[in-house]
């Protein structure tokens, strides 16, 4: 496992520092440069019509801000989130130059952890439609291992911006 | 002319005088040869001087400000610098005025006047005559376009600062010829002009500009004399002002790009000569001969219109004519008129205050935390531990943080509203070109210039406007004798209004024009491919077919009389404001664009509703009302569902809860709310659980991730700090409210 992987797709991880934090029973981390702030879990304003791992927006002093549920982005089965959760804000550049702020909800966030390029390897192939894309690659530190997430991938490409709402014209009939 | 003893102030000259005097004897002070301090507030004090009014003023006083006048002109022309001739006669001159003006007070003889300055006695109007001791001034009679250029390493700031200020000076000089184009002699008017040239020559000497300077001299010369009565405003000169302007406006536009890195160091090279001849002519006396046809937006001459009555008619009486000329022949020397009395209120209110610029990025994170600090604020209010204190002069103390949070809240949020005004009336100059160039009768009708708008929207309202009434003017009013014909009055009529509505802004610009032609739209559209043949659609639907892209090729605008030129940019450019724009046209009546402007960058008062455990914010503008329904109210109507009867009308009923995909609490109807809410011609009666109060709240965007929908059309934060979704009324009336044909309503939707 800790053999570097002379695989190419390996660079797509960089050695630098990460964030890592937990998802039930799993780690991943993000690039630090990608984390504006870790605020505590608030009361979220749900938005109407979105697909499930849209969890609402929030207002971060000031500034609107949607809030991503990373266990419906990766299909993970629902849970209540305790003590320790935690919304992980995203900074993303967008196309125009500007900056997006992107919230998701984690159980814990662990710590910031150097990462250097032996530790790095590029995702295994698992063959099933599980998320790969979201995957930049796989760290393997004491603690086991940790899954690196491509922020861009994760909060922005798939999904959001492409994101439409179901068409007004079709009404659901989910009676309260 | 005696002297009277007793009198407090001597008569003539003014008491303000000794004043400036002092102040230019001690900026004389400290100027120093071969430098330039001190130079702009001597031209400062000296015009402030040259304004100044007395009854007796001694030709000697008079005589004295025009020398000096001439020096500091030939300061700025020249070198910018003093030198220590020039120094010495200054303060020649500074004991000289202070003596004249002591003689006024203490009623002794006025002093000699110094031989070996030049232009005493009468006659001194020419300050080229005291031309003595600085470099040659090529103010008269150049043939050659002067170029000038900047030295943007060392006057970066200044240039800037000057660049800034000619935009505000050309404004005032627009404005103020609309005025006198109704009012000739608004003294005020024409003083406002002439100290914008006098203000541009300054700074434009200063920055050794000296085509522009030139220009400006002349210019504020023929001012000048309009000021004292000596001329009278006519066409010509209101022309003479405008074309003046317009090439100070190019150096301005120039000095601008070079600023902002495009091509820098370059010369700037605007001609100048001609109009400089002109204003000489003019200072003259002279009739201007050929009063120039007026030019279009970039400075270039347009032919002259066939229907063009020319400035001379009237021009004869005028010029020699008294102090006070009669008002009504200039007003009526030009055959396209605009009008301007509304333009002539708002100058009237605007003399006071004074403005400070400020960064905008700036403006609004001030905004931003203003808004935190009100949510910051009721949350301390709303905290259980403070309510509990039981102290009446700590609730007292709240009240009073809750006010001034509340008011500055407005304040800071509306110092980012500006009002339209500004967008509408750079469009009163359009027209008026326009219309003369066309050989038209036009006048534009301003309202409610005072809406306030995002000052973001304003600015991107400019283009788009422009466009629409270049196309109002240049295709849909017919030329006076086309109108006859038709029995319409010869002058054309476009009414420019702004006023809140519809939950938003909405701009509305309509002519009293030929209208479009759905016919030969409908063809050119089934040519260009853009519909089939066969398309079922009715007049409105055809028109808005000149939005799309494609409708509006060169071809196009010649076949369909041009209307349709780059509406597809307006719509972009109105789209990309969140906008909307429709068109209503009735062929030979006229056309009306519609231009919706949305909430976003706005404040608006929102009602606050509960659906289940969410809260909405419904605009308050888009609510007509709401009630508790009564049994027998709503009915069903087979495949259509459900309606609510309010005042015989009926509405279809959306149950918000279930559109929307929440759980609701209300059991049955009769327990919840109908709010009525309309957008355009549609309404709904919008189901909610219950009214949770009135707000005025900030819209905040929700950003790109939610761009694609049209449910919201944005949030704001609450007053407990958790953020409240706000419904797009335009798209809920839309929504059908049955669900079985709901696929034939959508398509018939698109």
């Amino acid at each position: 496992m800790t053999t570097p992987s002379p695989n190419p797709n390996a660079a797509l991880a960089k050695a630098g520092r990460y964030l890592t934090f937990s998802l039930g029973a799993e780690t991943y981390g993000l690039p630090v440069l990608n984390v504006r702030e870790i605020i505590r879990l608030c009361p979220i304003t749900p938005v109407p019509r979105m697909p499930d791992f849209i969890k609402g927006v929030i207002n971060l002093r000031g500034t609107v801000i949607p809030v991503l549920d990373l266990r419906a982005k990766f299909q993970m089965p629902e849970a209540i989130y305790g003590d320790r959760a935690c919304i992980i804000v995203v900074q993303l550049r967008n196309a125009t130059g500007g900056s997006n702020l992107i919230g998701a909800i984690v159980d814990t966030v662990e710590e910031v952890v150097q990462l250097n390029d032996p530790q790095l390897e590029s995702a295994p192939d698992f063959g099933g439609p599980p998320e790969t894309r979201f995957i930049l690659g796989l760290a393997t530190l004491s603690g086991g291992v940790k899954t690196l997430l491509d922020p861009e991938k994760v909060f922005l490409t798939e999904g959001l911006l492409t994101l439409t709402p179901p068409p007004s014209a079709e009404p659901k009939t989910t009676d309260a | 002319m005696n002297a009277n003893h007793d009198a407090p102030l001597p008569p003539g000259i003014p008491p303000e005088a000794s004043d400036r005097i002092g102040r230019i004897g001690e900026e004389l002070a400290f100027v120093l040869p071969g430098e330039d301090d001190g130079l702009l507030p001597i031209n400062h004090f000296l015009l402030d001087l040259e304004e100044l009014r007395g009854d007796e003023i001694p030709a000697a006083w008079t005589e004295g400000l025009k020398v000096a006048r001439g020096w500091i002109d030939e300061i700025l022309d020249g070198s910018g610098k003093f030198t220590e001739t020039s120094i010495r006669r200054f303060n020649e001159w500074h004991a000289y005025m202070s003596s004249v003006a002591d003689s006024r007070s203490e009623g002794l003889g006025l002093p000699a006047w110094p031989l070996d300055w030049a232009g005493s006695g009468a006659g001194a109007d020419d300050v080229s005559a005291v031309t003595s001791f600085v470099v040659p001034v090529a103010a008269s009679g150049e043939e050659q376009e002067p170029a000038c250029s900047l030295n943007l390493e060392e006057d970066l700031e200044l240039l800037g600062e000057f660049h800034a200020e000619s935009l505000e000076l050309l404004q005032t000089i627009e404005q103020g010829v609309l005025v006198l184009e109704s009012n000739p002699t608004d003294a005020e008017t024409i003083h406002s002009i002439f100290r914008a040239f006098h203000t541009f020559k300054g700074g434009a000497g200063f920055l050794h500009l000296d085509a522009p300077r030139n220009l400006a001299h002349e210019l504020e010369t023929v001012l000048d004399l309009v000021r004292r009565s000596e001329r009278c405003i006519d066409a010509g000169i209101i022309n003479l002002i405008l074309a003046g302007a317009d090439a100070l406006g190019q150096f301005t536009r120039a000095i601008g790009a070079q600023l902002q890195g495009t091509d820098p160091g370059s010369p700037i090279a605007v001609p100048t000569s001609d109009i400089i001849r002109r204003a000489k002519a003019a200072a003259r006396g002279e009739t201007d001969p050929l009063s120039p046809p007026p030019r279009d937006r970039s400075g270039n001459e347009v032919p002259p219109a066939p229907v063009h009555p020319s400035a001379e008619v009237i021009d004869v009486p005028v010029r020699q004519s008294a102090p006070s000329a009669p008002e009504a022949p200039s007003s009526a020397s030009f055959s396209p008129k605009p009008s301007v009395a509304p333009v002539r209120e708002i100058l009237g209110g605007d003399s006071s205050g004074g403005f400070v610029k400020l960064d905008t990025a700036k403006l609004d994170s001030l905004v931003d935390l203003v808004g935190e600090l009100v949510v910051a604020q009721s949350m301390v209010v709303e905290n259980p531990e403070v309510r509990a204190i039981e102290s009446s002069q700590f609730v007292r103390q709240l009240r009073q943080l809750r006010r001034i949070t509340s008011d500055l809240q407005s304040t800071a949020t509306s110092m980012r509203m500006v009002p339209v005004r500004g967008a509408f009336q750079k469009m009163t100059r359009l027209v008026r070109d326009l219309a003369a160039s066309g050989g038209k009768k036009v006048q534009l009708l301003l309202e409610g210039e005072e809406t306030e708008l995002d000052r973001n929207i304003v600015e991107k309202l400019g283009d788009p406007l422009v466009h629409m009434i270049r196309n109002s003017v240049d295709h849909g009013i017919e030329p006076p004798d086309e109108r006859i014909a038709r029995g319409k009055s010869a002058n054309g009529t476009i009414r420019l209004s702004a006023a809140h509505q519809r939950g938003g802004i909405v701009i509305r610009l309509s002519d009293d024009g030929n209208g479009l032609d759905p016919v030969r739209i409908r063809t050119k559209a089934i040519e260009r491919g853009l519909i089939r043949g066969d398309a079922g659609m009715d007049e409105s639907d055809i028109v808005s077919l000149i939005f799309l892209p494609g409708f509006s090729t060169a071809e196009a605008v010649t076949d369909l009389s041009g209307r349709g030129v780059g509406m597809d940019v307006v719509r972009s450019n109105i789209e990309g404001l969140s906008g909307k724009i429709e068109v209503q046209s009735v062929p030979g009546e006229g056309t009306t664009f519609t231009i919706l402007l949305p909430l976003t960058l706005a404040i608006i008062d929102g009602m606050l509703v509960g659906v289940g455990e969410d809260r909405y914010i419904i605009p308050t503008l888009s609510i007509r009302e709401s009630f508790r329904p009564q049994p027998g109210m709503v009915s069903t109507i087979q495949g259509r569902g459900e309606v609510v009867s309010v005042r015989g009308r009926q509405t279809p009923l959306l149950r918000l809860g279930r559109y929307l995909g929440r759980p609701t609490r209300a059991a049955s109807l009769e327990d919840a709310i109908i709010v009525v809410v309309e957008s355009g011609e549609a309404a709904r009666g919008l189901v909610v659980d219950e009214l949770l109060g009135k707000q005025e709240v900030v819209i905040k965007s929700l950003g790109q991730t939610f761009r694609h929908q049209n449910l919201l059309a944005g949030s704001a934060v609450l007053g407990d700090g958790s953020v409240g979704l706000i419904l797009d009324v335009d798209t809920l009336v839309k929504t059908p409210t049955f669900q079985h044909t709901a696929a034939t309503a959508d398509a018939s939707n698109a």
